[in-house]
C-alpha cells in the first residue's frame, strides 16, 4: 500500500501515514491541490509555518507508461497569494512512486533560522540530514555534491540561493539523467516555500523500492499501447516530428508569424531577430558545433517525445539544458536579446541561482522598461542575475521577487502579469483564448493551465479563430482537461496527440484506471479535472480573490499591439463565465454547488 | 508584390540554407492569383510540401484557395514542421 510521507520541519521528524480513502484515486496536481485545500489555511502567510509544500508523482508515474515522469509541487504561492501547482520532469517522479510514496508533505518551520537540511528518502525510510555545507550554493554544485554523497543516479529536488533568500521568483529544481540542474517547477515561487521550511534539497534513492502496484495490468497494458501509438503517429509528438526535431522552440517562428510573440516587454507581437533564436537555428547550431550538444533529449527516463536539448558552447563543450521556447523567449525576445549564446548564459544563471526563467525574463524586461538597462543589453542582464539576484543585494531582492514587485519599485505601468505572476510567451492581444486562460486560471498567468494555443494557432484539438472573443467554454474545457493530465504524471505534451486522436485519450485514461483498479471513462477523467479546478478556485476565493483578479493588466485593453494593432477585448462577462459554476457543463460535472 | 516568408526546409526555395537569415521570396502580384498559385510560382507543391500558411499573420485553414492582395505577407511552414496542419 502506498503511503504519505509527512515531514515536520518544526521538530525535524518524519512519519509515514496510510493514504486516506479520499486521496486513493488522486495523483499529481489532483493530490497536491486536494491536500493544500484540506490542510492549508487559505489566509496563511505563504512563507510562514502554516503553509505546506506537497510533492506528488502522477497516477502512472513509476510504471512503464511512456512520457510519465512529471512531479507536481503544490503549496500556497508567495508570488500570487493563491494555490499553486507547478510540475517538472527529471528523475524525481518515478523514484518517489517506486518507493511506494504517493506524496511528500513538508510542513512546519525550523525554530532556528538560517539552518538548512537535506531530506533523504530511500527503501528504509526517510531522515533529515544537516546541510550547512550546501548553504548558499547554486544548483549545479548542489547536484554534483549530492551525487558524490548519495551515489550516482539518485534523484535530487533542490533550491538555489534564491529559494534560500525566500524570493518569490524562486523555483524548485529537479536533476535529470545527466545530473544537470535544469528541470524546474519554476512558477509561483515554490522554491521560496521550500526555503522557508529550511529544506535545501531532497534526495530520492529508489533502489530496492517496492515499485508501483498495478491493480488491473490488462487494462493498463491496453491503455499504454493506445497512448504510445497515438504519440508515435501524431505529427507534433512523433519521432522526427516538430517537438523532437526542434524542441518547443519550434514555436518561435510560428508565433512570430502569427504576430503573437511578445517582444520588448510586450510592446510588439513580432521580434525582428526571431530567426536568430528560432528552433531551427538552435537545432542547426547544436548540430554544427557537433560536440556535447544534442537535440531530441529526454528530460526523464521513458519519455518518447524527447523535446529537450543540451546546448553546447562554440567549442562544443556542454553549456546548458534546456533551451526551450519559454526560456529562450523570456530572456531573449522579451528583453530584445537575439543571441542564443547569451540567452544560454542567462538560462544557465537562472538554473543555478534557482529562479524561474519566465518570471526573470518578465522582470528584466520591466527593469529595461524602467531604464535600468537598455533593451538588448545581454551583458547587463547577466550582471543583474549574477551580481545582484545571486547575492541578494537590495536590487537583487527587488528583481528576485518578480515583475510586479519590480514594476512597483520602479514605477512601471506596463507590467504583464495576472494575480502577480508574469505572463509567458503568447500575446493575449493576438491570441484571445490564451488571454482568457491567463486571466481566469487559478494559477495566475500560466499558458500550461489551459493551452488554447493548440486550437487557436496550431489547429490541434479542434480549430478556433485566435481573434474571436467568445472563449470561455474553450478555455474552461482546456483548464479542466489539463488539471486531469497534470494529475496523471503524463507530460502535458501528450495532450497534442490525445486531443486529436480519441484512442490516445482513451489510452491515457485506461492506463490510469489500470493502475488504480477502477473503470474510468474519458468523461470520468474530465469530471476529475473539473473537481480539481473547482477546489483550487474555492481555495483562492477563501484567500481573498474576486472576479476583479480575473482580468488582464490595464495596458493590454488600451494599447494596440503591432503588427495586428488589436487590444484585448474579451468582455468581462465572458471572463466571469469561465468560473461561474452554474455555466459548467452539467452533462460532465452534474449540478455543482457554488 | 507578395512577400513570402519560408521556414524549415522550404527555405531553399529562397536560396537560403542558414536559418538565421530570413528566407523571403517576392512574387509579383496580379489579379486572380491564389495562395496556391503563389506557392507554385516559387516551385513549392502547395498540397504535398506545406503544412500551414499564415496570411498577414492570420492563420487560415483554407489559405491555399484564398485570393491574395497586393502587398500581402505569407508565412509558409513545411510538413516536417507540422505543429500546424489541417
Amino acid at each position: 500500500m502506498a503511503k504519505l510521507l509527512r515531514v515536520n520541519m518544526t521538530d525535524l521528524s518524519v512519519r509515514f501515514e496510510d493514504v486516506p480513502e479520499k486521496y486513493a484515486l488522486l495523483g499529481g496536481r489532483g493530490l497536491t491541490s486536494s491536500i493544500i485545500y484540506d490542510e492549508v489555511p487559505p489566509l496563511c502567510h505563504p512563507l510562514g509555518p502554516d503553509n505546506k509544500l506537497v510533492i506528488a508523482p502522477g497516477i502512472v508515474s513509476g510504471t512503464k507508461a511512456p512520457t510519465s515522469g512529471r512531479t507536481s509541487f503544490g503549496g500556497k504561492s508567495p508570488l500570487t497569494g493563491g494555490i499553486k501547482e507547478s510540475n517538472a520532469g527529471g528523475l524525481s517522479s518515478q523514484k518517489i512512486a517506486r518507493l511506494g510514496i504517493k506524496a511528500i508533505i513538508v510542513e512546519g518551520q525550523p525554530k532556528e533560522k538560517g539552518r538548512f537540511y537535506v531530506l533523504r528518502v530511500d527503501k528504509d525510510g526517510a531522515r533529515l540530514l544537516p546541510a550547512d555545507h550546501l548553504k548558499g550554493k547554486g544548483m549545479y554544485e548542489v547536484c554534483d555534491l549530492l551525487w558524490k554523497e548519495h551515489g550516482e543516479g539518485v534523484a535530487i529536488i533542490g533550491i538555489g540561493p534564491a529559494g534560500e533568500m525566500l524570493m518569490s521568483a524562486a523555483g524548485i529544481c529537479v536533476n535529470d539523467q545527466e545530473n544537470t540542474a535544469g528541470r524546474y517547477a519554476g512558477r509561483g515561487g515554490l522554491g521560496a516555500v521550500m526555503g522557508s521550511k529550511g529544506l535545501k534539497a531532497i534526495v530520492i534513492d529508489d533502489r530496492g523500492g517496492p515499485g508501483v502496484e498495478i491493480k488491473n495490468p490488462e487494462l493498463f497494458e491496453q491503455g499504454i499501447k493506445k497512448l504510445t501509438q497515438a504519440s508515435l503517429t501524431h505529427d507534433v509528438t512523433k519521432k522526427g516530428g516538430a517537438l523532437n526535431t526542434y524542441g518547443t522552440n519550434v514555436l518561435v517562428n510560428i508565433m512570430n508569424e502569427a504576430g503573437g510573440y511578445p517582444t520588448r516587454n510586450f510592446s510588439s507581437g513580432r521580434f525582428e531577430l526571431a530567426s536568430q533564436i528560432s528552433g531551427e537555428t538552435k537545432a542547426e547550431i547544436i548540430h554544427k558545433r557537433n560536440g556535447e550538444g544534442m537535440t531530441g533529449h529526454p528530460c526523464h527516463p521513458g519519455c518518447i517525445i524527447q523535446c529537450s536539448d543540451r546546448w553546447a558552447n562554440p567549442d562544443g563543450t556542454f553549456k546548458v539544458s534546456v533551451m526551450e521556447y519559454e526560456s529562450v523567449w523570456a530572456l531573449g525576445a522579451n528583453c530584445g536579446i537575439g543571441d542564443l549564446d547569451k540567452i544560454a548564459d542567462l538560462i544557465w544563471l537562472c538554473n543555478d541561482i534557482g529562479v524561474d526563467t519566465i518570471e526573470m525574463g518578465d522582470t528584466i524586461a520591466v527593469a529595461m522598461e524602467a531604464g535600468l538597462l537598455p533593451f538588448g543589453d545581454a551583458d547587463g542582464a547577466i550582471r543583474l542575475l549574477n551580481e545582484e539576484v545571486r547575492h541578494g543585494t537590495p536590487l537583487g531582492r527587488i528583481l528576485g521577487n518578480g515583475c510586479v514587485f519590480t514594476g512597483r519599485a520602479f514605477g512601471v505601468t506596463r507590467v504583464p502579469a495576472v494575480k502577480g505572476q508574469g505572463m509567458p510567451a503568447y500575446e493575449p492581444r493576438a491570441v484571445k483564448g490564451i488571454g482568457v486562460t491567463y486571466a481566469t486560471s487559478t494559477m495566475g498567468a500560466d499558458h500550461t493551465a489551459g493551452y488554447t494555443i493548440a486550437p487557436e494557432i496550431l489547429g490541434v484539438g479542434g480549430k478556433a479563430d485566435p481573434f474571436a472573443v467568445q472563449k470561455a467554454d474553450l478555455s474552461r474545457a482546456f483548464q479542466a482537461t489539463t488539471a486531469f493530465i497534470d494529475s496523471t504524471g503524463y507530460c502535458l505534451f501528450d495532450a497534442f496527440c490525445v486531443l486529436d486522436i480519441p484512442e490516445g485519450f482513451e489510452g491515457m485514461v485506461e492506463s490510469c484506471a489500470g493502475v488504480l483498479g477502477v473503470n474510468w471513462t474519458t468523461q470520468d477523467a474530465i469530471r476529475l479535472g473539473y473537481e480539481i479546478i473547482r477546489k483550487e478556485r474555492l481555495f483562492n476565493e477563501a484567500a481573498g480573490f474576486t472576479r476583479a483578479h480575473d482580468r488582464l493588466p490595464d495596458f493590454m485593453t488600451k494599447e494596440p499591439l503591432p503588427p495586428h494593432n488589436t487590444v484585448f477585448d474579451v468582455p468581462p462577462e465572458e471572463l466571469d463565465a469561465v468560473y461561474d459554476f452554474s455555466k459548467w457543463p452539467k452533462e460532465v460535472v452534474g449540478e455543482v454547488a457554488g | 508584390m507578395i512577400e513570402v516568408h519560408l521556414y524549415g526546409d522550404l527555405r531553399r526555395y529562397a536560396g537560403k540554407t542558414d536559418p538565421r537569415e530570413e528566407a523571403i521570396v517576392w512574387v509579383p502580384y496580379r489579379p486572380g492569383l491564389t495562395v496556391a498559385d503563389v506557392l507554385r510560382e516559387i516551385g513549392i507543391d502547395p498540397e504535398r510540401q506545406v503544412s500551414n500558411i499564415f496570411i498577414n499573420g492570420h492563420y487560415d485553414y483554407h489559405a491555399r484557395s484564398r485570393l491574395v492582395q497586393d502587398g500581402d505577407r505569407l508565412g509558409v511552414f513545411p510538413r516536417n514542421m507540422a505543429l500546424l496542419y489541417c
